[in-house]
């Protein structure tokens, strides 16, 4: 089927000519840098996305296939062996090597270089060139979904010597990968601009040059698609996307993001260490409406801690409904009859505020009386770590798509306070379920372990689970070949433009 | 924006006539300069220094493990007293170097000048814009007082100075962007086309503030006596208005012009936000959002740094303009 | 005392006259009247709570129910105006009144002391000159972070030379004046001087700089509203509103437009008052 495909590509680019066109892509934000050492923010990654490769190559449905690392295999519980893609040669003529592999993870797992995204590979205990063409890692611990964190942006494969040589200068004026586009120019807080690697490993290019724009009003952003000034706007607004989906010059592009907005309980504060004034709230909150309101409907309610998009997501699970009735008489089994009153906690993020306000109207109408304060981020964080909360607004990306990232740092046990776990709630079962999770090799085995802890956490509510949001992307109706991956860096070398 | 109709400005020198004066006037206000611009650093500095938030627990991220925020800390010259910590910024400042920013790592002073001719463009066309309509507007409201003409300008010149710069840039981008569709809404990108919505969103209260400063001083002068006497002596009207009155009158409207430099530069933070202008205030507001404050420091202090030799330019213009020099001939 | 019984009659004649005899002024003053009853009065004439949400009626066109129409959570716009007008005067007054009473009383003390207490004054108030006002203020929202408070602050301390320089003239002129010597050779006391007879005899120029503050001050607090860094939600301000609002903007041009006409009214006929004002008052202006 692949090769038909292919086929009738090739035909239509023999009749019709391979014509040279240049891809403008539009997003909200400049870049901040080209080095994935240097920074973790996603206009970056999205451009970072079509420069460099990653070890393992984590498609657009999740799966995990080869990417830089042509195949790998476990050693033993904590040894992994990866054997890399031969010929592959840096947009310098340098040929990728084993040490260039080595030296990446090495230095964005160096405390000194100060890497931003250094959290990704904390897994890693020490990496080695084994060979011309093998690398070798030992992580601190078994580690299965260490394949999802080696597919992110931010564990690119750098060239050794451009880094070093470059120094102060990598990720601005030298930019050195081996992806299908190589760096030409940033023009700071304007656009940045790539051209095509003819000699990609990874097969044809589409776009001759990618020029990605950075546009900050997002109504202006909507308006240059519409104009045909830009070929594809990431992130509209929900009104703006409204508006492109019933326009016939686009295309609509949306996909599911890979965050989840939540509001989490003290589980160790009374009245919340009560399951049922938990499970009280969420069927008092109606999420619906969050979503509606906040999104213009471009959001799903949650019914877990991680979106579909996310490898482990339990599809079973139904989000609580809208149900004050049942919410009271929960609240009566607690013995809170009456209702009682507490505080919400949340920064200062406009849309926050408003999730806020919108669950302040809602739990007043079961009696909850909810004072809304508005912190400022680091007390915030500081504040929640230390527990000093009754509920809190925050929200989670699990970056790497994997349910382990999504669930381990929030729910276990070991990551109370500032390491991930704010509500201090755990079961030793999911405990148990988490640390299996890391272990366990085979796929369906994973997944039903994950599937368990979901229902776990779903049943025990030590969240208010608000929603996720729909990424509303959309290219003029003449772009084809645009697959938005959920993390948000979606790969452009197949785009063709007609 | 903040004082868009105060017009009069004393200006403290002495006595001086001649050109050796004028040089040494220039040198004693360079001079001046000096002094003032340290009370702006210990006002930049102050302001950071009080903010609340750990600058470490910002560049490491909150999950940083504690000897390495503490490490950061003495690096930094955290632990240090207020007055040292300053001294050391000082240090580095006068030398143009306001540290690292926390969100990209790179030297301030590199992000702030790679964004600096944006702004001084967009900034210099406005003032150009301004001047060219803003003194024509104005010397026809004078002469043609309480006309047709006259009223149709003070309308505009008032409405310009009411209308905030972030509305009028959203209705323009939807008027000349999107329904006529004659100009592109955003970016910088080349062609003239992207600097007309930004130059006259950027420069509309400053043509208000000018038609009126040059209404109201055009007047002052076109009553003067040696006005009245050049009148009685035949000569003709047009050369009375641009040789004798606008040329006397240009000494508070240059006043006005640097003045309104300033509040052209706070104008760009906004105008550079809207209109996706790769300049230093969309550096300063994206800065502030991201709690990056050596770069806030940096984008303040460069703009201090603009408006103090602009207003040492209109200072010069003025003591060459000086009216005791012309009217000794008059 | 006398000196405040021969001030206040006079300048009671001289606004009506001043009404009389330039329209501009008078439109603006009526306009003021205006608005500033309508902040007072707010929740006696605002058809709707400015923060009642009407989820299912959002985004709705102006109609005999909603003369302004609804905004993205189906709030009143007239509502949230009027109360949004309550807000911005209050910024606008308050800031202005940081001002005036830092600055004023830098510049009385300044002129009526001299020497090296003039020197310091005015070096500082160059200092801060050498920072365009907006943003200085931005700047000091910035550290202090984001709230109506700072913003009064911040606009406040950014007008505060404007008024120690106004002021300071002001009082060197007026101490020249006959009665200040004689009080000063009948060896009153400074602050008696000051209160009872320089402060109401320099008045004229620091009114027209607060008339004409006010309108910079609205200014510049609903551009710190728009860039997020002033009135939180869900406070109804108008650069707030604008700032909310701007993702609708092409769907719901009103919840856009009539805030951003709000604050044009207010600024024009703050602005209109005190060009009239200052024409009246300023003895170099007058014909």
């Amino acid at each position: 089927m692949r090769k038909v495909l292919l086929l009738i590509a090739a035909a239509a680019f023999a009749f019709g000519g391979a014509h040279a066109f240049t891809l403008t892509v539009a997003q909200g934000s400049d870049i901040v840098s080209l080095s994935p050492h240097n920074t973790n923010d996603q206009p970056s990654a999205r451009v970072m996305r079509q420069i460099y490769d990653t070890l393992v190559v984590q498609t657009e449905e999740l799966e995990l296939v080869p990417g830089l690392a042509e195949s790998w295999n476990q050693v033993d519980d904590v040894t992994w062996d990866f054997a890399i893609r031969p010929g592959v040669m840096f947009h310098n003529g340098d040929p990728l090597t084993a040490s260039d592999v080595a030296f990446t993870l090495n230095r964005l797992r160096d405390p000194a270089a100060g890497a931003p995204a250094a959290f990704l590979v904390g897994f890693i205990s020490s990496v080695e060139a084994v060979d011309d063409m093998t690398v070798r890692i030992v992580t601190n611990g078994p580690f299965v979904p260490m394949l999802s964190h080696l597919a992110h942006t931010a564990t690119s494969i750098l060239n050794e010597r451009a880094v070093t040589e470059a120094g102060e200068d990598y990720g601005t004026a030298v930019v050195v990968g081996t992806g299908p586009f190589r760096f030409v120019s940033w023009e700071v807080a304007s656009q940045v601009i790539l051209e095509r690697n003819d000699d990609w490993w990874g097969g044809d290019v589409g776009p001759e040059r990618v020029v990605f724009r950075a546009i900050v009003e997002g109504t202006v952003r909507a308006i240059e698609l519409e104009a045909g000034a830009i070929d594809i706007a990431y992130a509209l607004e929900p009104r703006d996307a409204l508006r492109a989906r019933t326009n016939a010059d686009l295309t609509m592009a949306e996909i599911e993001t890979l965050t989840t907005s939540y509001i989490g309980f003290n589980a160790q504060k009374a009245p919340f260490d009560d399951v049922r004034v938990r499970q009280a709230i969420n069927h008092a909150v109606d999420a619906e409406t969050i979503v509606d309101v906040l999104l213009e409907g471009f959001g799903f309610p949650a019914t877990s801690p991680i979106s579909s998009q996310v490898f482990g997501s339990n599809p079973d699970l139904e989000a609580y409904d809208f149900d004050p009735e049942r919410a009271r008489q929960l609240l009566a089994d607690a013995g809170l009859a009456g209702g009682f009153s507490t505080t919400l906690w949340t920064n200062d993020n406009p849309v926050r505020i408003q999730i806020a306000e919108i669950v302040q109207a809602q739990l007043a109408d079961i009696g909850i009386n909810v004072d809304v304060q508005v912190l400022e981020w680091s007390t915030y964080l500081a504040d929640t770590a230390a527990g000093a909360h009754d509920m809190f607004i925050l929200g989670w990306v699990t970056v790497t798509a994997d349910a382990d990232y999504g669930l381990y740092a929030l729910f276990h046990s070991s990551n109370f306070g500032s390491a991930g776990n704010r509500t201090f709630w755990s079961s030793d079962r999911l405990d148990e379920l988490l640390d299996l999770g890391r272990r366990t090799v085979d796929q369906d085995e994973r997944l039903a372990i994950y599937y368990e802890a979901q229902e776990i956490i779903n049943a025990e509510a030590p969240w208010i689970f608000l929603n996720t949001s729909i990424e509303a992307n959309a290219t003029r109706a003449n772009v084809t070949g645009f697959v938005p991956h959920p993390a948000g860096h979606h790969r452009l070398y197949n785009v063709q433009k007609n | 924006m903040l004082v868009p109709l105060t017009y009069a400005r004393p200006v403290h020198w002495g006595e001086h006539g001649t050109k050796p004066a004028l040089i040494k006037y220039i040198f004693r206000r360079i001079l001046l300069l000096i002094p003032i611009l340290l009370g702006v650093t210990v006002i930049v500095f102050g302001i950071m220094f009080l903010t609340p938030g750990d600058a470490a627990i910002l560049m490491l991220g909150e999950n940083a493990p504690q000897a390495e925020l503490e490490a950061l800390r003495e690096r930094l010259g955290l632990n240090e007293p207020a007055y040292v910590q300053y001294g050391l910024w000082l240090s580095r400042a006068v030398q143009l170097d306001f540290g690292r920013s926390i969100r990209s790592g790179r030297p301030v002073t590199g992000e702030i000048t790679a964004r600096l001719p944006a702004t001084i463009e967009l900034a210099l066309l406005a003032t150009l814009l301004s001047i060219v309509i803003g003194v024509p507007l104005g010397v026809l409201s004078a002469t043609r007082p309480n006309t047709a003409v006259d009223h149709s300008a003070t309308v505009l010149a008032f409405g310009g100075l009411a209308m905030p710069v972030f509305w009028q840039g959203l209705i323009m981008i939807l008027l000349f962007a999107l329904v006529l569709d004659w100009l592109p809404p955003s970016g910088k990108l080349g062609g003239w086309q992207y600097y007309v919505l930004p130059t006259i969103t950027l420069g509309t209260s400053a043509i208000a503030a000018i038609t009126r400063m040059t209404r109201a001083t055009m007047l002052e002068t076109l009553s003067q006596d040696y006005v009245r006497t050049a009148r009685s002596k035949g000569v003709r009207e047009r050369s009375i208005t641009y040789r004798h009155a606008l040329r006397n009158a240009m000494i508070p409207i240059v006043t006005v012009i640097g003045l309104q430099f300033g509040a052209l530069l706070s104008g760009a933070v906004i105008t550079e936000t809207i209109f996706s202008w790769p300049g230093i205030g969309r550096l300063a507001i994206d800065a502030i959002r991201s709690k990056d404050f050596p770069v806030v420091q940096g984008v303040v202090m460069f703009f201090a740094l603009m408006y103090a030799v602009v207003n040492l330019l209109t200072d010069i213009l003025y003591a060459y303009l000086d009216p005791r020099l012309k009217t000794r001939y008059s | 005392m006398a000196a405040t019984t021969k001030v206040v009659p006079q300048r009671r004649r001289s606004w009506f006259a001043l009404m009389r005899s330039s329209p501009r002024t008078a439109i603006g003053a009526i306009v003021l009247v205006v608005i500033v009853l309508a902040a007072v009065f707010a929740e006696a004439i605002s058809p709707y709570p400015p923060n009642q949400q009407n989820l299912r009626n959002r985004l709705q066109p102006p109609s005999a129910e909603h003369l302004l129409g609804t905004d993205q959570f189906g709030r009143d716009v007239l509502s949230r105006i009027i109360f949004g007008g309550r807000v911005s005067l209050q910024v606008g007054f308050i800031a202005v009144g940081i001002a005036l009473a830092v600055g004023g009383l830098m510049g009385l003390v300044a002129a009526f002391y001299g020497r090296w207490i003039d020197s310091a004054v005015s070096f500082l108030v160059d200092v801060l000159l050498a920072l365009p006002g907006f943003l200085l203020a931005l700047a000091i929202v910035a550290a202090l972070g984001p709230s109506l408070v700072n913003v009064m602050i911040a606009v406040g301390i950014a007008n505060v030379p404007q008024f120690a320089r106004i002021t300071r003239s002001a009082v060197l002129q007026v101490i020249e004046m006959d009665f200040v010597t004689a009080a000063q050779a009948a060896g009153s006391r400074d602050q008696r001087i000051m209160f009872r007879h320089v402060v109401p005899n320099s008045l004229s120029p620091v009114i027209v700089q607060v008339t004409l503050s006010l309108a910079g001050a609205i200014l510049a607090a609903a551009g710190l509203s728009f860039l997020g860094l002033g009135a939180q939600p869900p406070t109804a301000e108008w650069g707030s509103m604008l700032n909310a609002a701007r993702p609708y903007i092409r769907d719901a041009h009103w919840a856009v437009t009539f805030p951003g006409i709000a604050i044009v009214v207010t600024v024009l006929a703050l602005n209109m008052v005190g060009d009239g004002l200052r024409d009246a008052l300023d003895p170099r202006r007058r014909d």
